[in-house]
């Protein structure tokens, strides 16, 4: 290269050519410190907000100017945030505990078995995925005011009132993700378990089952993803209780407390959320690939 | 007798009956708990409800729809948030694709580093932005230079609302086309290239016809996500006219002004619409999905 450039006048179009791709290069990198960027700038925003304190951090837009301290999280503490995180995980992992098992089942039973109107099935469950949340919310309030005077059980402001609605709206994703996996398994595989001696019962369980582990990976995190991300349904059926409140709601309503501007509060529960769940995509990233992109771009 | 035995074992569960134990409870739970609100919903629409008084009215709530200027207000910022919002999530993502396909170290971290604002739940993205935008301590009007409020006026505060959901989104798209462009063969372009086509054509014959299943769905997955948007808006500027969408405008009448005959009307409108718009992009891949699982089958 430097000898390129050192070369007389006459030869000005070579080297010009010759930099093209170090100039490509730069300009690919550069693309992506852009994506990068764009993907990271808010939670270095969030981090520091929620370090700020005193009334700079309320009047002060330089998120790098002091003092900063840990006030906003012990707050944030003390208002009982860490129950809404344990309610998030504990109303995400039941939810993924019963939709995977169920949906595994509907998933292997619609790549694999005999079945009448199959096509039929897996375009309402297609369709099923498109289910607009907020015509649940309603109807689904009152039929548990129902429940209520008809049994005395109580759904809104408990964990099931969340969970249930949850496992029914992730359903429909998940049995298209592990019947598009179960799919992709040889069949072969199987019938040589059949030929062995294995009823189809035995080769689903014993087979199939690890062989699939993926995509089952796969619907469970995405299962998860959807049930610590929920809104709606859990501001609208437990929305004040701490006892069941999770951490959407928590943050999402904060602002609404008759506080002064709680800034700092918000940024620290944002930033002791986001924490967890960064390294567990960063952690599950290739099977949360496969899961979002699985029947997205076959053919 | 170890024979009989063996032999019962052997034939188990048929495989039809066990297709159709596999599918009811997942079929049954959804009937259940997805199907059944949605006609509770139209059921309960007819009744004019308030406190413990109600009252058969026909289709009265619907009238009340269609001459509601609060619903037709709805409509409006619901189609606007949908438009915007998924018209730059597509440029951006594509962008965002293209030069991830193209680079030839960090890749891998960028790929994972994507992920990144898909997982934040969207209600503690929404706080971020919301607290950016504000007034005080003024992040964004700071950066632009400006004085807007961002959170009261409306429209500025749709601009707000989408820029926050593009940039939760744009990634996800990108990561669906990205994963839609590895799929592409390598020497198409080489030919092309020999062929003389410049940059601009190549992306124009080759990247986007063969990249349509995957556009398709990003654009399915991304609309109906934008027709049902409640997160955002809600957390911007609370039931206040100048965001409401479909969504925020429904659940309104649950809680905050109960009226819950109103309110599932306007849940089953709501349910409707999305369900049309749905219904038409998969009516064009659907074939394409369904067929991929089924056909395997054989």
């Amino acid at each position: 290269m430097a000898a390129e450039t050192v070369r007389p006048s006459g030869a000005v179009h070579k080297p010009r050519r010759r930099m093209h791709p170090a100039v490509g290069n730069a300009l690919k990198l550069l693309g992506l410190a852009v994506v990068l960027l764009w993907c990271l700038f808010p939670f270095l925003w969030m981090a520091m907000t929620s370090l700020r304190s005193g009334s700079a951090a309320i009047t002060e837009p330089n998120i790098f100017q002091g003092p900063f301290d840990f006030s906003n999280y012990r707050e944030v503490f003390d208002q009982g945030f860490q129950f809404a995180l344990r309610n998030s995980l504990i109303v995400a992992s039941v939810t993924t505990l019963i939709c995977i098992p169920v949906a595994s089942l509907a998933g292997y039973a619609l790549a694999r078995l005999p079945l009448a109107g199959k096509f039929v099935i897996l375009a309402a469950t297609l369709v099923a995925t498109l289910f607009p949340p907020v015509a649940l919310v309603n109807p689904l309030y009152q039929m548990y005011l129902q429940l209520h005077d008809w049994t005395g059980i109580s759904l809104l402001n408990s964990y099931a009132g969340m969970i249930i609605p949850y496992v029914a709206l992730t359903l429909p994703l998940a049995i298209f993700i592990l019947a598009t996996f179960f799919a992709g398994i040889p069949k072969e595989v199987e019938e040589s378990a059949k030929v062995d001696g294995a009823t189809p019962f035995q080769a689903f369980l014993r087979v199939v089952a690890p062989l699939a582990a993926p995509g089952v990976g796969a619907a469970a995190i995405l299962t998860f993803v959807y049930a610590t991300n929920e809104f709606l349904l859990a501001f609208s059926f437990a929305p004040n209780d701490l006892n069941v409140q999770t951490v959407p709601v928590f943050v999402g309503t904060f602002q609404r407390v008759g506080y002064e501007n709680p800034i700092g509060q918000v940024m620290a529960a944002s930033v002791l959320v986001s924490v967890p769940l960064i390294l567990f995509a960063l952690i599950l990233q290739r099977r949360i690939v496969a899961g979002l992109t699985s029947g997205a771009v076959k053919g | 007798m170890a024979k009989t035995q063996k032999v019962r074992v052997r034939q188990g569960l048929g495989e039809r009956a066990m297709g159709r134990i596999f599918l009811a409870p997942s079929f049954a739970f959804m009937a259940v708990i997805a199907l059944f609100p949605v006609f509770y919903a139209i059921g309960r629409s007819l009744y004019d409800i308030r406190g413990f008084h109600q009252e058969f009215t026909g289709l009265d709530n619907y009238l009340r729809v269609l001459s509601d200027s609060g619903f037709f207000n709805a409509v409006w910022n619901t189609l606007v948030f949908t438009v915007a919002s998924v018209s730059l999530e597509f440029v951006i993502g594509m962008v965002f694709a293209l030069i991830m396909h193209q680079a030839f170290v960090g890749r891998g971290v960028t790929r994972a580093v994507i992920l990144i604002p898909w997982v934040i739940p969207t209600a503690v993205a929404a706080q971020v932005w919301r607290y950016m935008f504000d007034r005080n301590p003024g992040f964004v009007n700071s950066v632009l230079g400006t004085d807007i409020n961002w959170l009261r006026d409306p429209t500025w505060s749709m601009v707000g609302v989408i820029s926050a959901d593009v940039w939760k989104t744009a990634p996800f798209v990108a990561l669906l086309l990205l994963a839609g462009l590895q799929t592409i063969p390598r020497d198409y372009y080489e030919a092309a290239k020999v062929d003389g086509a410049g940059a601009l054509q190549r992306f124009w014959t080759i990247t986007l016809p063969l990249l349509r299943p995957a556009i398709v769905v990003a654009l399915l997955f991304r609309t109906v996500d934008a027709l049902r948007m409640f997160d955002f808006a809600y957390i911007f500027t609370g039931y206040s006219n100048s965001l409401a969408t479909l969504s925020v405008y429904a659940q309104r009448y649950l809680i905050r002004d109960p009226d819950l005959g109103y309110a599932n009307a306007l849940s089953t409108v709501t349910f409707v619409i999305v369900m049309i718009v749905g219904l038409a992009f998969i009516s064009r891949l659907g074939r394409h999905m369904v067929g991929d699982v089924a056909g395997k089958e054989k």
